[in-house]
């Protein structure tokens, strides 16, 4: 009897939920398909505990270009992270925030983050929704705390109105926030460069024999840390950049407290590379030859550098000059452009 | 009802009335299974044997400098009980953030225990390690409440500030934010108290123990801690792993 009291109300609660959601106004969301390349591993972001909405997706973007996530409402997410610079920030070394306030570090790209597991140069941060803290709270970045944000964030109707719109609810919650943040960042894929159509033997898009020469110099002497398809194998390492003393950052090291993590840093992807200048997580080289030119004669030699280019990275002119124009390929023109991550102008 | 508002005929009126019943009455003795029976922990804390009083009251640490406290807050979780049998029971996850400033945060409701008698509790001082990594969270979780560190991801798992005359930094400032949840250093603790007499809860009931947490113990054994050389810590290393091997200690019973 108890058993079969069960499955009828079990039945009856299931028939509630469907009757329900038609009739009590949950606003309903627009699931998102991102389309991703099958050749592509499996990203490590956990999408089932955030599926991807339209409605989330576009609540995402909103604050990412609202500068009222600032203490001053000055700055917003895309101040630094530029699209047209596959969101680095074009022509500065370090980032700068509000008041004039200065970084440390030079302002990353983002793109492809689903596959990323630790953000930030050193690696210090262990997931995409919570990334965007360290930038919000960080005193030389956007300054705001947590909870204020949070406050003003429920104080303003729009918002109100968006969080529902992605969320059912108008309630506006930290995670919430970084739900949607992780939402809009979780789009920005990019695979349509020129070297992407030629690996997919897309008709009529080859190399030049310039592209194929430098893409030859590229596997012998880069892929082992810039490693294919996304031109990095996502670790920490010392590459012989040397020490500065004015900045004095230890990279790896502030995290782990461990002396064999001295001046490692992430090795970053080298898509977008050339419209991303400048290079290195202090921003010091502005032209990708000085690049080269530190691989190939430039090294610091210290005693956690990394085996792979401890004796350096002997490039000649003309391997400099292919690799530039191979650079040049890794591109990817479309997602520079896509009107889905483009600014948009916040009223309120 | 039918979305368009029209009633679904006389069959689904009727089996309504007879299932809303059945509803209300396996409701009501499903939940009584369930989550009848609750512990409400009442946390106090205290400062070698003395009531914890913010801000005012001067202290002494086992190195015998003065100090003060002004923050003072914890996370719990991971809770179970052994039965006098020697039975495990898990809890259903939860975490709670104890802070001294507020009195609603020092009185913990658990609540789905099976009826029983229960010879001891234990409990996590900190956040599990999954957690750690496992993207926004909410609730007590929530960066929100500044427990959560932002360079390097992770939560807070206790933290104490105050100040001490001997300590050199600016305004004798006394800073103990102590986390890391990844090896070699680890700061979650596991606590288990042995209760000084059974306790029984029965079906239904609502029963109180009374929990004291003393902050010295964070100085005080088995590593004394002197404000002279560590005011204050703030990232996972070595003294934050030996401040949560002394609070490890910091709790005891005070009554049933």
């Amino acid at each position: 009897m108890t058993r079969k009291a069960i499955y009828i109300l079990a039945a009856f609660s299931l028939w509630l939920f469907i009757a329900g959601r038609g009739t009590h106004h949950i606003p309903a969301t627009d699931p998102y398909i991102l389309r991703l390349p099958d050749s592509l591993p499996r990203p490590v972001y956990d999408f089932s505990k955030n599926p991807l909405t339209k409605q989330g997706i576009a609540l995402g973007r909103y604050l990412f270009y609202d500068p009222k996530l600032s203490l001053d409402s000055s700055v917003s997410c895309g101040f630094c992270h530029q699209q047209f610079a596959a969101f680095g920030h074009f022509d500065h070394a370090i980032s700068h925030g509000i008041l004039g306030r200065m970084g440390t570090r030079s302002v990353p790209t983002l793109f492809n983050l689903i596959w990323q597991k630790d953000f930030m140069w050193d690696g210090g941060v262990n997931h995409l929704e919570i990334q965007p803290l360290t930038p919000i709270t960080d005193e030389n970045e956007m300054g705001m705390e947590l909870s204020a944000l949070i406050k003003r964030l429920q104080g303003n109707a729009g918002y109100r109105q968006r969080f529902k719109a992605a969320f059912g609810t108008e309630e506006v919650t930290s995670q919430r926030m970084f739900r949607a943040l992780a939402q809009f960042m979780a789009t920005m894929i990019s695979f349509e460069s020129k070297y992407d159509s030629v690996m997919r033997k897309e008709p009529g898009v080859v190399f030049t024999a310039e592209e194929r020469g430098g893409y030859r110099t590229f596997q012998q002497k880069c892929a082992a840390c810039h490693k294919e398809p996304f031109f990095t194998d996502f670790s920490m390492r010392n590459n012989g950049l040397s020490y500065l003393s004015s900045m004095n950052d230890v990279g790896r090291m502030k995290i782990t407290n461990n002396t064999a993590d001295y001046l490692k840093f992430k090795v970053p992807s080298l898509r977008n590379v050339l419209v991303s200048a400048p290079y290195m997580h202090d921003g010091r080289f502005f032209d990708i030859f000085q690049v080269f030119a530190m691989y190939d004669h430039g090294q610091e030699k210290g005693n956690t550098i990394d085996p792979l280019v401890k004796d350096g990275i002997p490039l000649s002119e003309k391997e400099q000059r292919q690799l530039y124009m191979f650079l040049n390929t890794l591109t990817d023109r479309k997602f520079l452009a896509n009107k889905e991550f483009s600014e948009i102008l916040i009223a309120d | 009802m039918r979305p368009d508002g029209k009633p679904s005929g006389c069959f689904f009126l009727r089996t309504f009335g007879i299932m809303n019943r059945l509803l209300l009455l396996l409701s009501l003795f499903t939940c009584k299974i369930l989550s009848a029976q609750t512990l409400q922990l009442n946390i106090r804390h205290e400062v070698s044997g003395k009531p914890m009083l913010l801000d005012s009251t001067s202290y002494l640490n086992a190195m015998g400098e003065t100090f003060s406290i002004s923050v003072f807050k914890y996370y719990l979780s991971n809770f179970s009980l052994t039965t006098q049998k020697g039975q495990k029971i898990i809890l259903p996850a939860a975490y709670f953030l104890i802070s001294e400033d507020s009195a609603a945060s020092k009185k913990i409701i658990l609540k789905q225990l099976p009826a029983g008698t229960y010879s001891s509790i234990s409990f996590m001082i900190g956040v599990d390690s999954i957690m750690n990594f496992s993207g926004a969270q909410g609730g007590a979780l929530d960066p929100v409440h500044g427990m959560f560190w932002t360079w390097n991801s992770g939560y807070i798992m206790a933290k104490l500030e105050g100040t001490s005359p001997v300590t050199k930094h600016p305004n004798h400032v006394l800073q103990f934010h102590i986390g890391g949840y990844r090896a070699p250093h680890i700061t979650q603790r596991t606590v288990t108290l042995e209760l000084p007499r059974p306790l029984v809860i029965q079906r239904g009931q609502t029963v109180a123990v009374t929990l004291a947490a003393d902050a010295a113990s964070w100085f005080g054994e088995p590593f004394k801690i002197s404000f002279r050389e560590y005011a204050g810590f703030m990232s996972p290393g070595t003294v934050a792993d030996r401040i949560a091997d002394n609070y490890q200690h910091m709790f005891s019973v005070k009554g049933l």
